[in-house]
This record gives C-alpha cells, structure tokens and sequence, in this order.
C-alpha cells in the first residue's frame, strides 16, 4: 500500500505540476460554459442534456492528450525500466496513473457541476437525468482514461499514443452507425459496443444496468490489458 | 560458506529469433564483485535486465538471495538496487524528492526514509544537490544520484551497468573507488566494455562474447609483478625463447601476436628479462606489466570473433 501511495504521490505531482491538466481543464471549461450560457441565456432551457453529449465528445479529445504520456513517456525516458525493477507490482503502477489521471478528469467534470447549482437557483430542473448524466460522464472518462493508458503501455510515443487513442475512441463512439450494414448477430454486436448508444441513456435520464456494467467491464479489461502490456517480456 | 547472492542457472534469452543469451551459468558470492566483460551487443545488458527483473528469460534460471526472479520477482527485486546503464531519472524531480520517492517504492517507512535518504546523501557526496533539480545536474552527479537510489533499503546486490560511461577521468576514478568501498557491504555485478575497469574494480570477472560465457577468471593476481609484457621489433618465438635461455626465473609464456609481443614469467620483476632480451640484440619497444592476465585471456578467448 505504501508503495501504491508514493506511486500515486508522484503521478499527481507530474500532472499537476505540468501545464496539461491546467490547460485541459480550462480549454474544456471556457467551452462547456459558451455551450451553456449560450443554451441557458439564448434558448432559455434549464437543461444540461447538451452540455452531457458536448462534454462527452470534448472527452473523446482531452482524455487521450492527458494519458498519451503516461507509459510512453517512461518508457522513452528509461525511467519504466527503473520503475519495473524496484520492488513494485505493474498493477500498483498501472492504477496509479489511472487514479492520477481520474483526479484531472473529476476535476474538470466536477467543475462543471456549477451549471447544475445555477439552474437550481433560478429555474427548477429536472434532477433525476442531471445525477445520471453526471454518472454517464464519470464512467464513460474512466473507459476512456483506462483505453488511453493501455495505449501509452504499449508505445514509446507520446503522439502515437494520442492518436490511436482518439482513433479507437472515436470509432467505439460512432461504431452504431455500422451496424445497419452488417448481419444481424454483428448488428447486435456493433451497437453493444458503441460508446454513444451505451452513453445516451444515461444523458436522458435513463440507467439500465447492462450500460453500467459494459462502461465498468470495459474499463476493468482496459486496465487488466495495460498490466499485461507492462508484464516482463 | 555463506549462500551466493546470485544464481544464474542456464539463462538464455532469445529477442525473437535472435539467441541475446545463450544458456550462461555463474554464481556471485556475498561481498564479491563481479564483472560482466564483453564487447557491445554481447549480452552483458540483457543478463543484468533479466537478474534486475525487467526481462524474463526465454529458458533458465536466476535466484537472488535465494528467490526466483520470475517466480518471486518482487521479493529477488526488493534484495537488489539496479542502476541502467544510461542512468534514466525522473527529471522533473528534485534530488531529495527523488530518493523519497524511490525509498517509498523499496518499501522503507516514513519513520525510516529520513536517515536511509541522508545515508545514501553522505556517502555518495549528495549533500551540495539535494535541492537541484535533476534535470539540471551534470553525467557524473546523475551517476551518484542513480546508484544512490539503487542503495536505498539496504539491498544484497548492486548492479550497475556500465557504471563509468560518459564519466570523466576523475569521476571514473570515483565510481571505482566506490564500488571498492560499497562492496565491503554487499555484493556487485558490474558490466563494461572496458577491461581495464573490469580489471580495477572486480574480483572475479565473466568474460562473455556473442551472448555464450566464455570463461569466469579470478582476478586475484593483478598486479604481483611476476608476468611481464614486452613489445619486441621483428622478434620470432624462437629468438626470444633462445635469448632467454639459461636466465634463472624468466621464460617465456606466450606470444599475443606475430608481430612481437611476448608475455615473460619473470619472478624477480622485468629488469633481468628486459637486460637479457637486450644483450641478445632484440629491439626492446615496450615493457609493462602483464597484470591479471585477464587482457590475454581475453585476447584469446574473442580471438576471431567479428569486430
């Protein structure tokens, strides 16, 4: 466990102490917050529906440049080899960046909670999809965080990592959109794994299980896959 | 006598089809240095990986104060501090912050950091740097940070490898007096490429080409005197053979080349092989000490290998 801690003590540090966090965090606030005033003040809806979907695709950008570095920084470095050497387990290291990077991401969702607190001071909006939405966000950022470690676990290339990163993202996002043209049991297939149709529910206000459960499966297998990218070869 | 410290039993390790290690064997004993001696690509880095646990091995074993560094990895890497040849540190961090970091990570408790970190400080002269930012420290500073590190929670094994490249002479100077002082506390593997440090610093040396252990030679003999190495110009086997004939404790061992270099027995030092070579009118060039032998040996066992 002290090891685990003095792992994370380092990652947090390195986030924060580097321009990314601040700099991701404040590019997605400035937009979130246009997006809503625009709809609060213009269209005069006390919804946040849209600011779920716009903060769920800004994700799909932001969350890959915030783990591109993470092993394949290290890994570049020499430092991973230093890492790996010293009495620690690859799962302590693997979860210490995943948490580390979480915190970056809770904190620039969190941050937009604000939205919700005004809308309860001058409207009254429906509270029951703002909560899920809010979940939706939080497990769909902890699939996305884990991809984009498995990546970085895999490469020594901070910009490689990005890429395929928001590749992957993106076609798990819009893979729904295959679907039609396939068979039947592939059609099933394709739309279970889409990240939009999994995510949609819980924008609306909706929670089904099944969506609960593939955001935390694919985000424990994301993580299994980065430990075992790590593994001694 | 005390159990070895490292038990490498047959370690081979092939980088997809390319054998890097093939099937080495060797042991190292409490407070003995070891030097891992080959050329570049010889497989001195890869053994250290797999002993450092950074590598599995394709087949074979390795134990480290008795644990299996596949099957018990974390425990063999909690006996051993490693530091990679190109001395990877986390730049961004501060000294003190570095080896705070890396003391939680060997596992040493909040109640014990503060004095093994100021430990570690005193003996690696680290005092003047604790605050710099490692980024801003020189090679041979990052050196003493790097096996400061390695240092941390006491381990039974060191290894270090190629300790003194990038140093400069009076850092090279250093790291080997260290090694010296460090190993009267615990046992050291060191690679190099150079067999002069190999020489200075080990007791016993491995000599390795292609990824396949060549020989161990103990070292025990440097520097006695009693083989002498002289440079001859134009001077045949049979000539020098004859020269030396009827001088009481000289003859002659060996010739390292066609072109004239002659290793000499000579109990009583090189001045009577040296007069006697130069009354039978051989053109001396050169003469020194032949050392450990560990050169010739040397010579000879990578005698034809590809350059």
């Amino acid at each position: 466990m002290r090891s685990f801690l003095a792992l994370l003590g380092k990652e947090v540090r390195a986030l924060f102490q580097s321009p990314i966090a601040y700099t991701a965090i404040a590019v997605f606030l400035l937009l979130m917050g246009y997006s809503f005033t625009l709809t609060l003040f213009v269209n005069k809806y006390a919804t946040l529906v849209h600011i779920f979907f716009q903060s769920a695709g800004l994700l799909l950008l932001i969350v890959p440049i915030i783990t591109m570095r993470l092993f394949a920084e290290e890994r570049k470095a020499g430092t991973l080899e230093l890492l790996l050497t010293a009495p620690v387990r690859e799962s302590h290291v693997v979860l210490a960046k995943y948490v580390a990077s979480m915190a970056v991401v809770l904190t620039m969702i969190g941050l937009t909670g604000t939205y919700a607190i005004v809308l309860g001071l001058y409207g009254s909006p429906e509270w029951g999809p703002i909560y899920s939405g809010y979940l939706g966000l939080v497990l769909l950022a902890s699939m996305l965080v884990s991809l984009g470690l498995m990546i970085s676990a895999l490469t020594a290339n901070q910009v490689v990592a990005a890429i395929v990163t928001i590749g992957v993202s993106f076609m798990l996002w819009t893979i729904d959109t295959l679907a039609a043209m396939m068979p039947d049991a592939l059609e099933r297939i394709l739309i279970s794994l889409s990240l939009l149709a999994r995510f949609t529910p819980f924008a609306t206000g909706a929670l089904y299980t099944s969506d609960f459960g593939f955001f935390v499966c694919s985000t424990l297998l994301a993580l299994f896959l980065a430990v075992r990218a790590l593994a001694r070869r | 006598m005390s159990a070895p410290v490292i038990v490498a039993d047959k370690l081979t390790k092939y980088y997809g089809a390319r054998l890097a290690v093939d099937e080495v064997s060797f042991e190292v004993r409490p407070n003995e240095v070891m030097g891992l001696l080959g050329p570049n690509g010889s497989g001195k880095s890869t053994i250290l990986r797999i002993l450092a646990g950074y590598l599995r091995p394709t087949s074979g074993s390795a134990r480290i104060a008795g644990f299996d560094v596949v099957g018990q990895g974390l425990e063999a890497r909690g006996q051993l501090g490693y530091v990679p040849e190109d001395v990877p540190l986390y730049a961004q961090m501060r000294v003190n912050e570095f080896l705070d970091f890396m003391g939680r990570i060997r596992g040493l408790s909040n109640a014990s950091l503060p004095a093994a970190i100021g430990e570690v400080v005193e003996r690696l002269s680290l005092g003047q740097v604790r605050s710099v930012l490692i980024a801003k420290l020189s090679r041979g500073y990052r050196q003493r940070v790097a096996i400061a590190q390695a240092l941390l929670g006491k381990p039974k094994l060191l290894v270090l490898d190629e300790p003194t490249n990038g140093l400069d002479p009076r850092q090279i100077i250093e790291v080997r007096e260290l090694i010296r002082t460090l190993s009267r506390d615990l046992s050291i593997l060191v690679t190099s490429h150079i067999l002069a440090e190999i020489e200075r610093v080990a007791h016993r040396a491995a000599i390795l080409l292609d990824g396949r252990l060549l020989s161990v030679h103990t070292l025990g003999t440097a520097g006695d005197g009693s083989r002498v190495r002289v440079r001859l110009r134009g001077a045949d086997q049979a000539a020098v053979r004859a020269s030396l004939q009827g001088v009481p404790g000289v003859s002659l061992v060996e010739s390292l080349s066609p072109h004239g270099t002659y290793i000499l027995e000579s109990a009583a030092g090189a001045a009577p092989a040296v007069r006697a070579l130069v009354q039978a009118g051989l053109a001396v060039e050169e003469v020194g000490s032949s050392g450990s032998g560990l050169e010739e040996l040397f010579l000879r066992l990578t005698e034809g290998a590809p350059r």
